[in-house]
């Protein structure tokens, strides 16, 4: 059917291509005749994977998937993150259960809307709104991201408007000025080279596995905190724009973020209290005092990245599944299967398969991240097998994600996620991707480095600014989020990020707001606050930006206020992803790397932590305000509050922001600044 | 044969669910959806929800007793079916759903066993209730005369 912004106006709702998930089959036959009586083009699914397997097999055969939150099968949520993270589509919810918990959980997510059962008539009628915004959104993302700076100074207002409410003034003050100055940085080939005009479309980017490998690769070997301009002429493929990587990009940091938060202990509201005590503890160390302290101490990010890697380090076990969940997404990524699933929590489970080692190398010792250093030395970047790195299904290719994510910057990201497909609507489906790697179970191992890859929207900028270290772990596996499924805010954190991608399980509402404020997530702190929405740097700030919101939830937003961690990088906002080189983390790019790489002052303690915010972040899809998809992948859901939470446009206080709390001096790259 | 009085008949019946709680608005809401396309709709949604919930209840009866006091499983169980209930409008139905999940929120097994014998009894009457409305809509005349019963 003729897109939305082809289509007339009067003519677009006809046709739409609506695709129902329901284990209901009363429910399925109900909505189905509603919708074929609006006139849409209806498709039942009583499946999640199948209707995963469909949309997979055509992404553009479908606008809009109206899913059911329980399921057998997989968790509506996970279904939520993985479809913002591959394909990038609104996807609204549904349920009996009206409980706001549940449904906070679902916008952060990323779901567009949420309805609760009886569907009635009047609220499908509607639904096409969200087709159209999110392609409004996803344009305005690619022009946004595209020309960030010009975006950014000239509209101030806009972007006041996104960090405004997640962070402090503080921290916004600073974050934005970061921003800014980023932005100024940022090569000017940032700004939309031939991007087409918002309002048109822009063919949609399929981020296939081999793609998405690509950029998880070049994403690796240029840090987390690169900017898209270099990954897309690493990547050198044709017909791919900078604002496809960016978007892609920042979804990708998303989902890192919300994999860190993952492991983070963002456990979702089914999370036993055992399990997120665990997590909390994770390897003994007090993320909500490494969020409140903007540092992720070596051991945390250790334990991480060993709880990514499946192994059981510490306690900081996603509630019930992730380990399984981890296993399985490891196990899925090895499936040779171009089964686009970016593993983004993959490449974490992965470590076992993959080839990279990257994770798996690093003796789980705690304390350390070893894979990350271990990394390096695989070369799962670019030298590395081509195939491995392409094989999205490889674990391998998602463990390089992760490690990648956690080696240093330079350290191939790119390798794990197997590139996308590009659609043509050129749309890098930054959420989506993020929506894909926190469902452990069919992220392959491109799944993962699709974390990686978080939206492109997200654009370099260092988005996830918590994601420091941890966050590279994160960000790429959002196998906690699997795990959840839908609790872990994985997804996005609330939607984006760390509370995004959906898939997550955390616990708290606002999976992606709890991390930032709540300081539960010391990844989430990630920029959250920063602004969840899709801005990349502020990226969190999402909500209403399309593509940064869409999933990475988070991440981005880290950016900017890594800046000030990064200390003299003014980009540093990172997902989280980077990490310092000299940080414990290693791995993870949550290095003070400025955004793009750049490593800034060695560990700075900040830094650190905030990689893991921000790939919380990221991960947790922001709710769809409207714009682009929520990053809150979660998928999406989004630890971050801010981003994803719904309210995180408007109300300054985003958890984002506010989580922080900490010292404004601090870029606050995990949003810690915020109140935590 | 006097359709007319049939279908009067119909509608009284239908009236008299409404107004006894049986049904509620979404029932209505799914008549709507009732047209020339799907002349049947609403019958073939009511019967695919009788088999459906009725398959329900049966996994649910053998989880009780499967699974003792595993209030997180059968509470997911009863939330499957509130959900159906509540999309055809079964509502006297739903609101035993409800009570079941409360009673599974409390730990009260007890109230729970009663909350599903009486979601049991609640979709019998329905069915038997339904089965005789649509019956009576079609003999009240053919499916344009059922399409939209006088309410």
């Amino acid at each position: 059917m003729a897109p939305p912004e082809e289509a007339g106006g009067g003519e677009f709702p006809v046709g739409m291509k609506v695709l129902v998930v329901d284990d209901d089959p009363t429910c399925l036959a109900v909505l189905k005749q509603m919708l074929v009586q609006c006139r849409y083009d209806a498709t039942t699914c009583s499946q999640s994977t199948r209707a995963l397997s469909m949309l997979r097999e055509n992404r553009r055969g479908f606008d809009v998937i109206i899913s059911d939150v329980h399921m057998p099968d997989m968790d509506g949520f996970r279904l939520l993150e993985l479809v913002g993270l591959e394909m990038d589509l609104p996807v609204i919810m549904m349920s009996a259960d009206s409980r706001t918990d549940i449904v906070m959980k679902g916008i952060k997510h990323g779901a567009c809307d949420y309805l609760i059962k009886p569907v009635r008539m009047e609220e499908l009628k509607n639904i096409w709104q969200h087709v159209v915004r999110k392609k409004f959104s996803g344009n305005k993302e690619h022009e946004h991201s595209g020309s960030l700076d010009d975006t950014d100074r000239n509209r101030p207002a806009n972007n006041d408007n996104e960090y405004a409410s997640s962070i402090n003034d503080g921290a916004d003050d600073s974050w934005k000025s970061q921003k800014k100055k980023r932005d100024k940085e940022e090569d000017d080939s940032e700004l939309e080279s031939g991007d087409p005009s918002n309002s048109s479309k822009k063919p949609r980017v399929v981020w296939s596995v081999e793609l998405h490998q690509q950029f998880v690769n070049a994403v690796n070997h240029l840090g987390i905190d690169t900017v898209p301009k270099k990954i897309l002429e690493l990547m050198n493929v044709p017909g791919l724009t900078r604002e496809n990587v960016a978007s892609h990009l920042q979804k990708f940091r998303l989902y890192l973020k919300r994999i860190a938060q993952h492991h983070a202990g963002i456990t979702n509201p089914y999370c036993t209290p055992a399990s997120s005590a665990q997590v909390a503890s994770l390897g003994g160390l007090d993320f909500q005092a490494l969020a409140a302290s903007g540092q992720i101490p070596p051991q945390a990010l250790a334990a991480l990245q060993d709880e990514l890697l499946g192994r059981t380090t510490t306690s900081m076990v996603l509630p019930g599944r992730d380990q399984s969940s981890l296993r399985l997404a490891a196990v899925k990524g090895n499936k040779p299967q171009g089964e686009r699933e970016i593993a983004f929590g993959q490449p974490i489970f992965k470590c076992q398969n993959n080839s990279y080692g990257a994770f798996p190398q690093s003796s789980p010792t705690v304390g350390r991240l070893p894979s990350f250093s271990a990394w390096p030395n695989n070369k799962l970047g670019m030298a590395d097998s081509t195939s491995t790195l392409g094989n999205v299904n490889n674990s391998q290719n998602s463990n390089i994600v992760l490690h990648e994510l956690q080696q240093q910057p330079d350290t191939m990201l790119s390798g794990t996620l197997h590139a996308l497909d590009v659609k043509p609507s050129g749309i890098a489906m930054p959420s989506q991707s993020l929506n894909t790697f926190p469902a452990s179970e069919g992220l392959s191992p491109n799944q993962s480095g699709f974390l990686t890859t978080i939206p492109p929207s997200m654009k370099p900028e260092p988005a996830l600014p918590n994601s420091q270290q941890s966050n590279n772990l994160l960000g790429g596996i959002d196998l906690i989020n699997q795990a959840s499924t839908s609790q872990p805010f994985s997804n996005s954190h609330g939607g984006n990020l760390p509370g995004l991608m959906n898939h997550n399980s955390n616990v708290m509402p606002s999976q992606g707001i709890s991390n930032f404020q709540t300081g539960n997530i010391p990844y989430l702190v990630n920029n959250s606050s920063i602004g969840v929405g899709s801005k990349p740097p502020g990226v969190l700030k999402t909500e209403s930006t399309d593509s940064l919101n869409q999933s990475f939830g988070y991440i981005c937003g880290s950016s900017p206020m890594d800046s000030g961690l990064l200390s003299s990088q003014p980009r540093n906002a990172q997902f989280g992803f980077l990490q310092s080189p000299n940080d414990v983390t290693g791995g993870w790019s949550l290095q003070n790397v400025d955004n793009y790489r750049n490593t800034i002052g060695p560990s700075h303690p900040v830094s650190s932590s905030s990689s893991f915010q921000s790939s919380n972040v990221a991960l947790g899809k922001l709710p769809d305000q409207g714009r682009g998809k929520n990053l809150g992948f979660v998928g999406k859901g989004t630890c971050i509050p801010n981003r994803f939470a719904v309210d995180e446009v408007e109300s300054p206080t985003n958890s984002l922001s506010h989580s922080i709390g900490s010292s404004g001096d601090i870029p606050d790259i995990f949003g810690f600044s915020g109140q935590m | 044969m006097d359709y007319s009085n049939l279908r009067r008949q119909a509608a009284s019946m239908k009236r008299g669910l409404f107004d006894q709680g049986y049904l509620d608005e979404q029932f209505r809401q799914v008549e709507d959806l009732q047209d020339e396309a799907s002349p049947n709709f609403v019958e073939e949604v009511v019967v695919l929800f009788f088999k459906d919930s009725a398959k329900l209840m049966s996994n649910l009866e053998q989880a009780l007793e499967k699974y003792p006091r595993d209030f997180n499983r059968w509470d997911a169980y009863m939330q499957q079916l509130k959900g159906s209930c509540s999309s055809i409008g079964a509502s006297r139905m739903k609101i035993e759903c409800l009570s079941f999940r409360d009673n599974c929120g409390q730990g009260n097994v007890e109230g729970c066993m009663g909350s599903l014998q009486k979601l049991k009894r609640e979709h019998a009457l329905l069915r038997q209730k339904l089965e005789s409305y649509f019956q009576l809509l079609r003999q009240a005349g053919p499916a344009g005369a059922a399409t939209r019963p006088v309410m």
